[in-house]
């Protein structure tokens, strides 16, 4: 009895030992994470860990911490893609090629999930992390402890969804589990159940998230930075929040309603006893919908800031694309019928969000044209930043097009489901979330870490990205419109196998693309003398991130700046202002800075919400127990402690900032 | 070198309280969103199939009445203790948070008492549709309210250590804000679900 | 005590016994309207329907005025308010979107 509480349904039959493909990845996850373990006690810096990462509530610290667990997840969402890219290519016919279906669903859905919200989720986040405070002028986020918080929750998320591929099973219901698949009678193991703790606990983390930097936006921009002089990616940050706070709500809701239905015998989702399983494809792509436009208006953010950057010229119609940032929220809600238009609404419903997507295309089109116009008698540098951009143009474009022709009731009808709509999601999520956020990433770099990446292994890592991605997925139009559906692991038809080799070979050379970018980031730190940004400037940039070293010391800015236009830095370049500015820092009188402790709490609360999902789906409840009291015992004991800030003196303050002076003179 | 302190001008402070109470306002704007989808969960599934048991049938409107009344007195002496704090006196706020905390604790009871009830009846929440929606949207209600207890006495016993410093002002504003926001779901969910039901 | 010195503006309106007063017996009135006119049962459907969602909107209103106190006098109050409405029409596509397309695919499909 004891045993059954404490242990549930969990055994060592829960260890994938009948499936070999999954036992190769669970030994080489393994390797890797007792590899990490051991290099840590070999050089004995768990102490450093613990106090500068681990419990650090640091906005620029935990963004890189972000960046590090989207870019371990790519990779494991990535050898989902091998997985199925090398299936799909063999599986024609006769061959029922080397994965069964169990195994197929249970690829294509973790692949959906690692990507989205364990890949695309974290990347955004550790972007605006490490630039929103400083783009604005403050010195952290408005809750550095929740910040921290969102991170470790986010973690545990991907953890538990890295547990079920050791232990148990993950969903094949695909990424969004729909009903009645997913209910307990047509999924009774614990697939489901992961799915859902993972992405309920990162979801709580996420909407946490967004409070905290909506909160920033409103209330810790510096003095004089009115909501028309804040920088583009700040604006673009703000519409992806407000998104997030009011979306995110949805999907937590309609997760718990299918916890219920799964745990407690509900009748939300079945199909008997008055269930109604469209009621949950409605909710979950009314939180659909809108998470894609959060995942891609900071990347609408980043290509503003770097092609005003990187064709040195003030960004074209400022005013123009925060309207248009603004519409793209507000329609972000009332278009996510699209995703179900086959499910049998009647012609108005469907006309209705058919007119209402394609009308979200117009201020989309209106941006690029701006970007465009901003390009347009620039003086243009194509490093790799500008490089990303490019592509994303035409990209996103083609992507953009497709959706609009899905965005067509009747079109729809033939093309739901099919291949070409894995193309054409794939097409404006790689184009434009993942080139964005590339195109962010190596622009930001230099500001987190202090050096530039190697140009050269940029440059061909991003060849082979763009040309392999319109390898793998160019063919996938095609076999759409040829009848080819989605989610499914072995074709009848031999005559789409070419086609499917094609697309494999496009995944080979994204897959050297990402090598390449993994020996860019060994270059980099091998000749990181060489690439060293001593001003805090590297690309000549216009907004105030730029104005502090690389990387920014822990307080941001020693004194606060303030702001009289758009682009203040590149005004007081203009201005000549800014070696005055230096100089006048010299001299300067330099006042104690606050800054928040350091906190565990994070961390601790989160592992906490770690065990009470990994033991709800093993129904092991006194864990289960544990792990919720010991959530609430955490909150509450965190309230009680009074000792949560510190102050640095002038002194340390004032040579910090002389330090950095010598540096540029 | 870095000292640790307490003590922080009272300008920054004010500003930095402004800032976190704003926060707390946007997270009750996610939870509004949260009961929304509950809301629209229940319009869509409340209907009565034939031959089934119905909620119309359970529902006692007096109960209801009582507890409605117990919620709003409770936000009502929330509102007192508020303005204690404003006039500086501890103990009225205590003594004020205490009543809040059972006229809360007799809405609960009340509630709990009408689950178990109907549970009896046979209109248990995995009996139907309707079933399941009702207990989820007024349970979900139900455990705010008891969070909310929670923090009522752990505010109790925290200003008895702090007494009414500003941190304490500001968590009696974060909690006010949840106490009040969990009364205004609550019409919504007496005249949709209850009110509605019984006619 | 300086009270204006310890009063932070967390954007609410002034914190006054008379307002909260008058809320709670508003509260008290249109919930006892609400109740009664269900129980009673006397006027026609309609009539009730129309009772009681105006009364739950009037009390809505009261108690974001009297005791939430939400006002548009100062800066905070004004973005407090902002976000709100914001919230509520979000709020309103989400219901009465769902609600439209539930039926919709009600009378289309389970018939």
């Amino acid at each position: 009895m004891l045993k059954n509480l404490l242990l549930g349904n969990l055994s060592v039959e829960a260890i994938p030992f009948d499936a070999p493909i999954i036992l190769g990845a669970d030994l080489f996850m393994g390797m890797i994470f007792f590899g990490v373990l051991f290099s840590i006690t070999f050089y004995k810096k768990w102490s450093y860990i613990w106090h500068e990462w681990v419990t650090s509530v640091d906005h620029k610290k935990i963004g890189i911490m972000y960046l590090i667990l989207s870019f371990v997840m790519l990779l494991r969402g990535f050898s989902d893609a091998i997985l199925m890219r090398s299936q799909q290519a063999v599986a024609a016919g006769h061959s029922a090629g080397f994965l069964p279906p169990e195994h197929y669903d249970q690829i294509f859905s973790a692949h959906g999930v690692i990507m989205i919200f364990f890949v695309a989720m974290p990347f955004m986040f550790g972007l605006i992390n490490i630039a929103l405070p400083l783009q604005i002028g403050a010195r952290d986020v408005a809750y550095p402890y929740l910040n921290s918080l969102s991170f470790w929750l986010t973690f545990v998320g991907a953890m538990l969804c890295n547990a079920s591929l050791v232990l148990g099973r993950f969903a094949e219901t695909g990424w969004l589990a729909y009903p009645t698949l997913s209910e307990l009678y047509y999924s009774p193991g614990v697939g489901v159940d992961y799915y859902i703790w993972s992405l309920q606990i990162a979801g709580v983390g996420t909407t946490l998230g967004g409070i905290n930097f909506i909160a920033t936006i409103f209330r810790m921009r510096c003095p004089g930075m009115t909501f028309f002089k804040m920088p583009i990616f700040t604006w673009s940050v703000l519409c992806a929040m407000i998104l997030v706070a009011l979306a995110f709500p949805v999907l937590t809701a309609t997760l718990a309603l299918l916890t219920l239905d799964r745990v407690f015998g509900m009748h939300f989702f079945t199909d008997f006893a008055g269930g109604n399983n469209m009621m949950y494809i409605n909710l979950i792509w009314a939180w659909g919908h809108p998470e894609v436009y959060i995942l891609i208006l900071p990347a609408f953010g980043i290509f503003s800031e770097v092609v005003a950057t990187f064709s040195q010229k003030r960004l074209f119609g400022y005013t123009t694309m925060v309207w248009a940032m603004a519409i793209i929220t507000f329609l972000s809600f009332v278009v996510w019928v699209h995703h179900f238009f086959t499910m049998g609404a009647g012609a108005d419903v469907n006309a209705f969000f058919g007119i209402a997507t394609m009308v979200i295309a117009v201020p989309t089109g209106v941006k690029v044209f701006n970007w465009l116009f901003t390009m347009y008698k620039g003086r243009i540098i194509l490093d790799t930043p500008m490089l990303w951009v490019s592509a994303f143009f035409t990209t996103f474009a083609i992507g953009g097009m497709t959706g609009v022709m899905l965005a067509i009731p009747p079109v729809d009808f033939q093309l739901h489901n099919s291949l070409f709509l894995v193309a054409h999601f794939h097409n404006v999520i790689i184009g434009g979330v993942l080139f964005g956020y590339f195109a962010g990433a190596i622009y930001w770099f230099p500001k987190m870490f202090g050096f530039k990446l190697d140009e050269k292994w940029g440059k061909w890592s991003f060849y082979f990205w763009v040309i392999g991605f319109y390898v793998a997925f160019m063919p996938l139009y095609v076999l759409g419109l040829n009848g080819g559906m989605r989610r499914l692991n072995h074709y009848e038809n031999t005559l789409y196998q070419p086609y499917f080799i094609i697309a494999a070979i496009g995944m080979v050379l994204i897959f050297i693309g990402i090598i390449m970018q993994i020996i860019q980031l060994f270059v980099s730190i091998k000749n990181r003398a060489a690439l060293r940004d001593k001003t805090g400037d590297p690309w000549n940039g216009r907004t105030l991130e730029w104005s502090v070293s690389s990387p920014p010391p822990i307080y941001n800015f020693a004194t606060v700046p303030t702001v009289s236009v758009i682009d203040q830095l590149w005004e007081n370049k203009e201005q000549h202002q800014q070696e005055s500015k230096v100089k006048l820092n010299l001299h300067s009188e330099y006042t104690p800075i606050h800054m928040p402790k350091n906190t565990a709490m994070g961390f601790i609360i989160a592992m906490f919400a770690g065990l009470t999902g990994f033991a709800i789906i093993w129904h092991m409840w006194i864990p289960g127990i544990v792990g919720f009291v010991g959530v609430l015992v955490s909150v509450i004991a965190r309230t009680f402690e009074t000792k949560i800030d510190y102050y640095i003196d002038a002194e340390t303050v004032k040579k910090t900032e002389l330090n950095y002076i010598k540096g540029i003179i | 070198m870095q000292r640790e302190t307490h003590v922080g001008v009272h300008d920054h402070h004010a500003e930095a309280d402004r800032t976190d109470v704003f926060g707390f306002w946007l997270y009750i704007m996610t939870d509004c969103i949260l009961f929304g989808c509950l809301f629209t969960t229940f319009l869509v599934l409340n209907q009565p199939m034939e031959h089934t048991l119905q909620l119309k049938n359970y529902i006692h409107l007096p109960d209801v009445l009582v507890e409605t009344f117990f919620l709003l007195a409770s936000n009502f002496t929330f509102c007192l203790a508020s303005l204690s704090i404003y006039k500086e006196k501890l103990g009225s706020v205590v003594w004020w948070l205490f009543l809040s905390f059972l006229l809360g604790a007799g809405f609960l009871y009340i509630e709990v008492n009408e689950f178990i009830h109907f549970a009896k009846e046979g209109f248990r929440w995995d009996y139907s549709a309707q079933a399941s929606s009702f207990f989820t949207l007024v349970g979900t209600h139900g455990l705010h309210v008891t969070f909310g207890l929670l923090w009522i006495l752990t505010m109790i016993v925290q200003l008895s250590f702090f007494k009414l410093n500003q941190t304490m002002k500001r968590r009696m504003t974060y909690l006010g804000l949840f106490w009040n926001f969990l009364d205004i779901v609550w019409i919504f969910v007496f005249t949709i679900v209850y009110l509605m039901g019984a006619m | 005590m300086d009270h204006q010195h310890n009063q932070v503006d967390y954007g609410s309106g002034q914190k006054k016994l008379s307002i909260y007063l008058s809320g709670m017996v508003m509260c008290v009135l249109l919930t006892l309207l609400a109740f009664y006119v269900v129980m009673a049962g006397t006027l026609p459907k309609w009539a009730i329907f129309t009772v009681i969602y105006s009364a739950a909107c009037m009390q809505f209103f009261v108690q974001l005025i009297c005791f939430l106190r939400m006002n548009v006098r100062t800066e905070q109050g004004r973005l407090n308010v902002m976000c709100f409405v914001f919230t509520a029409v979000i709020l309103t596509c989400i219901i009465l979107g769902s609600l439209w397309i539930m039926w919709s695919l009600d009378y289309n499909m389970m018939h």
